[in-house]
């Protein structure tokens, strides 16, 4: 009996001590993660925390600087993917990896069959293998007619063909309706139940509280809580350690009075990226001269409600005044012009421009006041550059060489002194200072204190609580595409803000 | 042990690409040593040879000048298109439909003055390659229909158009049935600049020279560029991309059909099937080597006429055909090769030959 042999304390998956250095970051500094076998194991934390990478040492995608990886006690050391997967491990990506074409069973086979393949017979095998863990699935559909829930499935199928016994999912819910995400409970529970273990990266939590047996969460590379038993803990508690704290330099702003509203948002639905409702009916006021704080789990519409506000996503319903102008489905450059000034979350995919020079990125929204007839004129534009590099700081090679090779601190420091250069009246910033080492956090913090002290309505989205806390007059919390919570930064605890941000009406404080 | 990995460099090196593209001529011309010693033939006379009928005189220029004329007119539709991030495979096809429309016009146009009729001829390339681009453009800009593909296809159909206006309405009376389209009218020819070279170099140097400062120097341009770094960064920075889109894909036809037109009244004399030569896809090639740059695509469609027509010439030395193709592809690879050094260093890093990869490769980004 295999039983007999293991002692039942042994953990299924053991990893000790990670590091991962990636040129300028640490992913993973000195990260643990214990699995014990036929659990469901959630792996918590923020964009960043380094979940993935860990997951990626396990996997065999990365090789890890130090540390050790065992695997039902065994050390291992995995070069490639398949290494890892010969040891028993499975990874479901968060893009799946699959031949449209294909039909599921094919897709399932696909690497891992040899010879002639009988249609009817691999079919018939994967239909078994998927009602052995109750995974509705249709072995003869070619991939492209599937829904991404059963896409998801055949993913799913694919590492249990291989014989995984311990499965990773990255993030599974995210491409998932609520009902499909129920039913990918019951199918890991089967799982579980069956003696294979499943690591379960998400940052929806209560998916965690409602599938995983235990939970370890992970911040800034380390782990933070190893193993949490879920029956122990509830998701306000999960929460308020993701968010965790970080050293803060900056110093609350003194308190002032703030002035007339200047972006009104009322009853603002859209949709998301996949189609499904991201943002409902949202009602919000920035006035002159405050800085309001959004906070929320990522993925619950904070991301959605900065697009809309900047022009970049559809609303279904609602309207956006800026200074009392209705400007709801305004184009991003007129927005620009009425005044909003929009730092983005992904710098490099949206609000920069890398393989475009230091000084077209300077002139990037405004490149048409830089105009004589259909010219851009050199010298203004160089002139224009050079004042936002001395003024906020940029650390900078040649100015007509790439973008891409400044540092992440100082391309933040060049975007965010182009959006604030033209005083603009509203300032929307999401995540403006994720990333950023403790300098490059000061300087970007400063800014926006510095807008809110020259009578702009800043709104701020961020993952770190901390920040907030500081830097906000007002702080709401999203949830689910609503704001469910408005506190009051100077008296409110982070228990109460992490109960919202989980979805519990708590925050009708303040 | 050991083992060479490629690393990117923060920058290109400056001047890197003029300079990679000698380094890949010497070890392409050293390899072509072996080669044509093998072939039982001498080196020293074939390249002698070769690099006389290229740019050993003046009449010499003027045949490689009129070679380098279709090669970077296809390379600037290919880099326009590029510039916003758009892969134009389609000039081979662009080429032909401006031929083909700048033969119509000789045919209609006949009985016009000459300053005309050359006019009428250029402007009717420009016209037939705009056309042709007008569908995959409409197809890209309205509903993201991928342009490689349809730009590629309609390439296949502008061949077989042209075949069969050479085979059918259009074959000469007097060509004792063999499939020849007349002769375009003498007055409809353009006039010659000096030795065999005729005034599309200069047309073809301008249209280059304008597309250089626009993309560089325009507001135009510069959306064009913000467009090819990052859709999104465009709709950011409040550029609309539909309309923008479509029109960079017709002018990049348009450039193309000018190729057309000028091979049509400057080389060819008359519509044939083999009027673009491959041009098309060579010009790929060009717009690769001059990194997507309009301003870069003169000088290499030069250097790259000059190995063509220096690879043409050894053939009447007795040099096969194929050992010719093959001399000129190994410096086209070699240049090419080299200029990924410009981009990337070599440096040797401990670990195992047999490593997949893994992280040891760090070629692009990490995350």
């Amino acid at each position: 009996m295999i039983e007999s042999e293991t002692p039942p304390t042994m953990a299924a998956v053991e990893l000790s001590g990670i590091w991962k250095r990636f040129p300028g970051v640490v992913a993973n500094a000195g990260a643990n993660l214990s699995i014990s076998r036929g659990s469901i194991h959630a792996v918590l934390g923020e964009n960043g925390a380094g979940k993935s990478t860990l997951m990626n040492v396990l996997a065999g995608v990365y090789r890890p600087d130090e540390g050790e990886v065992r695997v039902e006690g065994v050390a291992h050391r995995f070069r490639t993917p398949a290494d890892a997967l010969a040891a028993g491990i499975g990874m479901v990506h968060q893009e799946f990896r699959l031949v449209p074409s294909f039909t599921v069973a094919e897709n399932v086979v696909l690497g891992a069959a040899a010879g002639i393949l009988r249609r009817q017979a691999i079919e018939d095998e994967v239909a078994d293998l998927a009602e052995q863990f109750g995974l509705a699935t249709r072995p003869d559909r070619p991939v492209w007619q599937l829904s991404m829930g059963e896409r998801q499935r055949v993913e799913i199928l694919k590492a249990l063909w291989r014989d995984a016994h311990i499965l990773i999912l990255d993030e599974p819910t995210a491409v998932l309706t609520p009902a499909e995400a129920d039913e990918l409970g019951v199918v890991l529970r089967a799982m579980a139940d069956a003696g294979r273990s499943v690591i379960f990266i998400s940052h929806k939590l209560h998916e965690v509280t409602g599938f995983c047996d235990e939970a370890t969460v992970l911040r800034g590379g380390r782990t933070v809580a190893a193993s949490v038993r879920v029956a122990d803990t509830d998701a306000g508690e999960l929460a308020s350690l993701m968010v965790g704290s970080s050293p803060m330099t900056t110093e609350r702003p003194p308190a002032h009075p703030a002035g007339p509203p200047l972006l009104e948002v009322s009853g603002l639905s859209a949709l998301g990226d996949r189609g499904l409702p991201a943002l409902e009916s949202v009602d919000l006021t920035v006035r002159s001269g405050e800085i309001v704080g959004i906070a929320g789990v990522a993925g619950n519409g904070q991301r959605e409600l900065c697009q809309v506000v900047a022009g970049l996503r559809q609303s279904t319903a609602g309207t956006v005044h800026l200074a009392g102008d209705d400007l709801t489905g305004a184009s991003p450059r007129r927005l620009f012009q009425a005044g909003l000034g929009y730092i983005p979350e992904d710098r490099l995919g949206v609000g920069l421009a890398p393989r475009l020079s230091v000084v077209d990125n300077s002139i990037l929204r405004t490149y048409e006041a830089h105009r004589r007839g259909p010219f851009i004129v050199a010298e203004k534009a160089e002139a224009h550059c050079v004042d936002l590099v001395e003024r906020f700081g940029v650390r900078t090679g040649p100015l007509h060489e790439p973008m891409a090779g400044l540092s992440g601190g100082n391309l933040q420091r060049l975007l965010v002194g182009r959006e604030l250069s033209g005083r603009p009246r509203v300032v929307v910033a999401a995540q403006p200072t994720r990333g950023l080492d403790v300098q490059g956090v000061k300087a970007i913090q400063d800014l926006l204190v510095e807008a809110r002290e020259a009578g702009a309505a800043v709104l701020l989205i961020s993952e770190d609580l901390d920040e907030l806390l500081t830097l906000a007059d007002r702080l709401v919390v999203m949830h689910d595409g609503q704001i469910i919570g408005e506190f009051d930064p100077t008296t409110a605890s982070r228990s109460e803000i992490g109960e919202a941000m989980i979805g519990h009406d708590a925050g009708v404080g303040s | 042990m050991s083992r060479p990995v490629l690393i990117r460099r923060e920058q290109a090196l400056r001047g890197g690409q003029p300079l990679s593209f000698a380094i890949g001529l010497v070890v392409a011309l050293t390899i072509g040593i072996v080669l044509l010693l093998g072939a039982g033939h001498d080196p020293v006379a074939v390249y002698e040879r070769m690099f006389v009928a290229a740019l050993g005189d003046p009449d010499s220029w003027s045949v490689t000048l009129n070679r380098a004329v279709p090669l970077g007119l296809a390379g600037l539709a290919v880099a326009i298109a590029g510039s916003m991030g758009l892969w134009n495979i389609g000039a081979e096809g662009q080429i032909l439909a401006g031929a083909m429309m700048a033969a119509g016009v000789a045919r209609i146009g006949e009985g016009w003055p000459g300053p005309v009729l050359v006019t009428a001829i250029l402007v009717g390339g420009v016209v037939g390659g705009g056309l042709w681009a007008l569908g995959p453009a409409v197809a890209r800009s309205r509903i993201g229909v991928n342009e490689i593909l349809t730009t590629l296809m309609l390439n296949e159909v502008a061949l077989r158009l042209t075949q069969w206006l050479i085979h059918g309405p259009w074959k000469d009376p007097d060509s004792f049935n063999f499939p020849l389209a007349p002769m375009i009218p003498d007055h409809g020819r353009l006039p010659a600049l000096f030795g065999r070279a005729h005034v599309g170099v200069i047309v073809a140097l301008v249209v280059i020279v304008l597309f250089a400062v626009a993309v560089n120097r325009t507001a135009w341009g510069f959306e064009l560029r913000v467009a090819g770094s990052s859709g999104a960064t465009a709709r950011y920075a409040g550029i609309s991309l539909e309309r923008k889109t479509a029109a960079v894909l017709v002018m990049a036809g348009g450039v193309a059909g000018l190729a057309g037109g000028i091979e049509l009244a400057g080389t060819a004399d008359r519509l044939t099937e083999g009027i673009s030569n491959g041009f098309g896809y060579a010009g790929i090639i060009v717009a690769a080597l001059a990194l997507m740059r309009p301003s870069g695509v003169a000088a290499v469609a030069v250097l790259f006429g000059a190995v063509q027509i220096g690879g043409q010439s050894i053939q009447t030395m007795g040099v096969s055909s194929s050992v010719s193709t093959i001399l000129q592809a190994l410096i086209l690879f070699g240049a090419i090769g080299a200029g990924v050094l410009s981009r990337y260093q070599v440096r040797m890093v401990p670990g195992d030959p047999d490593d997949p990869g893994g992280d040891g490769v760090q070629v692009g980004g990490t995350t």
